[in-house]
């Protein structure tokens, strides 16, 4: 608690620092843009940095390479612009009112610096919808599991089992229709169960980016809900070492985390860089206001390291992680039968009150994942970069349940009752190219081979797939028309061979390949309104749970059988965005999008149940059916009062299956979210985190919107949190320091959700105070 | 880094030693972080691992202590899935009163068949028999006991009425709160089967 304390005094501190500044700035309103455009091209810079060196004052540019200064003072200042591998500018200019100034910067050759520049101008702005989380959004969420901290996202929603077993949801869809790239490398694990988290550690990424429907061609033809991009950072470019450390603790559950890395490159005539990155999180039961969820800790572990060059015109990666990760499964979940489950809805809450405890047992998951990448890259042209990469992912899932069978059993976690392992070998070989007829774009061949194993429990059966793709995406721009245009293609073909499920021969193949296409315009309309259209087919084989699983599942009492007729599903999406500025105080965003697919695949209660020798379980079957899915998301930020702004974000999902006409089950409900942030202090370089203390009110309505008698339970009523946090950063022994305070459901409400499937039996967990603190060093290289 | 400080005059000529040695050590490491750390696991050879004891059968046996004892079973060889469980019914005469026992076996492997009726005995605190009637058959009464002197269930009485036809579900409960009121509602549900039963 001593350091929860000191971080509370330095954000009162500086925030009764900052208040005079905050005053004296009153009278000003004075505005500066403009544009930072590059010399050779004439195309805008996005991230470019512009400083106002009397204020200490610093922006970044955005995707349009635009850049606002508001509430300044009449009189003149001198401006920096700099961009990495460009010639720095600066400029004495003359603030009258509204004042606009544009820069122009010129590459330099620093052949090093350039592949990053590289790098962002082939990735524009989606013409998509979508959000990223970065900077101390991410930093304070960071000892939550990945699909937790995902959750502020508009457009993103959790499909949860307990506290630690995420799952992210994107427009409502999820699992194999959800590609998550980490690192670059699409992520390959069981994904099929509603209860299979991603293997991904929130210490090892410095921005997640998702970018929702369809259309992430660059990845693959079946992104149907979206593409989820986690990017670590990027190797050192310049010499010396540097390395960070965070940690943060939460109350609830009594979670430690801390994630460090260290990274270095040579200096002199090797100039070979490295990192090291590693984190661990540990918890023990999580406490709900009126009772403890017993076994519902968790141990996870991870750790990467990479190593790189880089040369005038190649560069070359090799990198290796692995993440590790036992997840308890709250025992009042796991039944027996219908029966059981009847029985605990009736109770409404767990048998026993629980206690803390740190210990795991069974039901418990065991998941590994460990990754292998070689990737390198090479200049072809001026404009021009081939980039190749091959990935190799192994992953293990091990799943121990509680459920009774005879015989003897060991103690310990050494023989689980079910064990998956996935192998996926992915080789792509990538041409980028930017600035030629204005036009910037990707083509590319991808190719993946999987084999799958099932050592025990015969729920899916062995299987080996291999596909292959290639795509071509060109986006046109020629600064300053107005309109952007965006097309692409993409070819897809799968075949799986599915061998056997316990001793069963099944000895099939099965092949499907299809086309996508995705096209996207975007109209600048004005310095201060943007509008985006996009429309995107995609497409998806039926995955191997979807053919031909069979078996119970525990904690909700149903019986799975899979579809071996099933055909691959098809997606129409068209989306509208609108981006807008309305003065200089209140901007935002809004999205509206329809869905079209086509041969949805989903689970249909059965009319007669399967009876076996421990009761009756009610019946599912795979079937496919016409679903129109449409929705919206919003977010808009208004700066009421210069540190005070109020934002609100939401979003809602329709979806509509048109052959039973009738809702889908388990949809996102709506959800509003309010935060009124008073971030009295100016960005200041360097330092990621501006102090700031944030009130959340967080509404998330009862979905009323559910298919008639398919659940066991009706959904949940809606309910309103409040959440508190603050942050600030600071230097200690000159090195910067940041840190954060968080309050999770202050108010210690009981409430429960739609989408988290302990629903039917406890409450989500109460109030959670988090703390969390990230200390940063650098040393430049000798020379 | 003193050991790449280099001057100037063999800096040409220790770069390309430099290359070198960098390509080796790269493919060196690559070989090394692939062996030490990455699971192998393309093995087609995997045979499925369910040698775990399971109830395949549920027998109840009835004894009004003057004629033969009668039983009749439930079985689902195959277990959860596959082929429906195959249930027998249970024949039993009018306004008796009679004795029962319930045994639960593995028999998936006919030849040797296991009696988990010896296992539930042995751990006798974690489980509890509970019954469900229906006709007229009156609500069963456990006659032993676990080794902490709580009902157990595995032997009982019951008495039947007139002629008619009803069903008695027999369910095996593991770590039921058995000092709750209802403790046939707690705890998780290893078996449970419906008898058909005839009264004549």
């Amino acid at each position: 608690m001593a350091s929860s304390k000191k971080t509370l005094r330095q954000v009162l501190w500086l925030m009764a620092m900052s208040w005079p500044l905050a005053q004296q700035a009153q009278p000003c309103t004075a505005t500066l843009c403009g544009t930072v455009t590059a010399d050779e091209t004439g195309m805008p810079i996005p991230y470019a940095e512009v400083i106002v060196e009397e204020l200490n004052l610093g922006v970044i540019t955005d995707e349009e390479g635009k850049f606002h200064f508001h509430q300044l003072c009449d009189g003149v200042y001198n401006l920096v612009c700099r961009h990495i591998g460009c010639a720095h500018v600066a400029r004495s200019v003359t603030v009258v009112g509204n004042t606009t100034v544009d820069f122009t910067l010129h590459h330099e050759a620093i052949p090093l610096q350039a592949i990053t520049v590289t790098e962002r101008a082939t990735a524009p702005a989606s013409m998509r919808a979508g959000a990223q989380l970065s900077g101390s959004r991410l930093d304070g969420v960071r000892g939550q599991a990945f699909g937790a901290a995902l959750r502020q996202l508009p457009g993103v929603s959790v499909l949860q089992t307990g506290n630690n077993i995420v799952k992210p949801v994107v427009r409502g869809l999820h699992s194999s229709r959800l590609l998550i790239l980490n690192g670059g490398v699409r992520l390959e694990s069981q994904q099929w169960g509603t209860d299979h988290a991603p293997e991904i550690d929130p210490y090892a990424a410095e921005e997640i980016q998702v970018e929702y429907g369809a259309g992430s061609l660059r990845y693959g033809g079946d992104a149907i809900a979206g593409v989820m991009l986690v990017r670590p950072p990027a190797l050192p470019t310049s010499g010396g070492w540097e390395g960070s450390w965070q940690s943060s603790v939460h109350g609830n559950g009594g979670i430690v985390s801390g994630g460090g890395h260290l990274a270095g490159k040579l200096s002199g005539p090797l100039p070979l860089a490295a990192r090291i990155q590693g984190s661990f999180r540990r918890g023990g039961n999580i406490r709900t206001p009126d009772y403890w969820l017993e076994n519902t800790g968790v141990r996870e572990g991870s750790y990467a390291a990479t190593v790189g060059m880089q040369r005038r015109k190649w560069q070359a990666e090799l990198h290796f992680s692995q993440f590790l990760s036992d997840i308890g499964v709250f025992r009042g979940a796991h039944i027996g039968n219908l029966t059981d489950l009847q029985d605990a809805l009736r109770r409404g809450r767990p048998l026993q009150d629980g206690d803390f405890s740190y210990g795991l047992s069974r039901p418990m998951q065991r998941v590994a994942h460990y990754l292998l990448k070689a990737a390198g890259s090479i200049e072809t042209g001026e404009h021009s970069r081939l980039r190749l990469q091959y990935a190799r992912q192994f992953n293990r899932r091990q799943e121990f349940d509680a459920h009774r069978r005879f015989g003897a059993r060991p103690a310990g976690f050494s023989q689980p009752d079910m064990l998956f392992e996935l192998t996926t070998h992915n080789l792509e070989a990538v041409w980028e190219h930017t600035q030629r007829y204005f036009l910037t774009g990707s083509t590319g061949v991808q190719a993946t081979w999987q084999a799958n194993t099932t050592d025990r429990g015969g729920l899916i059966p062995d299987h080996r797939s291999g596909a292959w793709g290639v795509f071509w995406v060109e986006r046109w721009r020629k600064y300053p028309f107005p309109v952007e245009a965006e097309l692409g293609l993409r070819y897809d073909s799968r075949s799986m061979d599915i061998a056997r499920r316990g001793d069963t021969e099944i000895g099939r193949r099965l092949q499907f390949h299809n086309f996508s296409a995705n096209t996207g315009l975007a109209y600048h309309v004005s310095d201060w309104w943007k509008i985006r259209l996009h429309a995107g087919t995609a497409w998806r084989p039926p995955a191997i749970n979807e053919l031909y699983s069979e078996g119970v599942h525990h904690g909700t009492a149903s019986y799975e059988t899979g579809n071996p007729g099933l055909s691959a599903e098809q997606s129409l999406s068209f989306g509208l965005v609108t981006d807008f500025r309305l003065g200089e105080r209140i901007s935002g965003n809004l999205s509206l999008y329809q869905n079209q697919l086509r041969n949805f695949i989903y689970l249909r209660p059965q009319e007669a149940p399967i009876l076996t020798i421990r009761g009756a379980f009610p019946a599912f079957s795979y079937e496919q059916a016409d679903v129109r899915m449409r929705g919206m998301e919003w977010k808009t930020v208004w700066q009421v009062y210069p540190p005070l702004s109020i934002a609100t974000a939401g979003a809602l999902v329709r979806a509509w299956n048109r052959d039973l006409r009738d809702w889908l089950v388990f949809m996102p409900a709506d959800r509003i979210q309010q935060d009124v942030r008073w971030s009295p202090a100016r960005r200041s370089p360097g330092h990621t985190t501006e102090p700031y203390v944030q009130v959340s009110v967080e509404t998330v309505f009862r979905q009323r919107r559910v298919p008639a008698a398919q659940d066991y339970a009706d959904p949940p009523g809606g309910y309103t949190l409040l959440h508190l946090e603050a942050g600030a950063s600071a230097s200690w022994r000159s090195k910067p320091l940041e840190a954060g305070i968080r309050i999770r459901n202050l108010t210690n409400s009981s409430y429960r959700d739609y989408l988290n499937r302990l629903r039917y039996f406890s409450d989500e967990a109460g109030r959670d105070l988090s703390v969390w603190c990230r200390i940063r060093f650098r040393r430049e290289a000798n020379e | 880094m003193p050991a790449f400080t280099l001057s100037n005059n063999n800096i040409n000529n220790n770069t390309k030693h430099m290359k070198k040695l960098i390509q080796h050590a790269m493919a060196a490491m690559l070989l090394l972080i692939t062996i030490l750390f990455f699971p192998s696991c393309d093995k087609e050879d995997t045979t499925p691992d369910n040698d775990q004891e399971l109830i395949t059968t549920v027998r109840i046996t009835v004894s009004d202590g003057v004629a033969e004892p009668v039983s009749a079973q439930v079985q689902d060889l195959d277990g959860i899935g596959g082929n429906p469980p195959t249930i027998q019914e249970l024949a039993l005469q009018p306004n008796t009163g009679y004795t029962f026992s319930i045994a639960f076996l593995d028999e998936q492997n006919a030849s040797a068949p296991v009696d988990i009726t010896e296992e539930v005995a042995e751990e006798s605190a974690e489980h509890l028999v509970c019954y469900l009637v229906n006709g007229n058959i009156s609500e069963p009464v456990r006659t032993d006991q676990d080794s902490d002197g709580q009902p157990l269930g595995l032997e009982g009485t019951f008495q039947t009425g007139d002629t008619g036809t009803g069903t008695l579900t027999v369910i095996l409960k593991h770590l039921p709160d058995k000092s709750g009121a209802e403790p046939c509602t707690t705890g998780e549900t290893d078996v449970e089967v419906s008898f058909p039963v005839v009264i004549q």
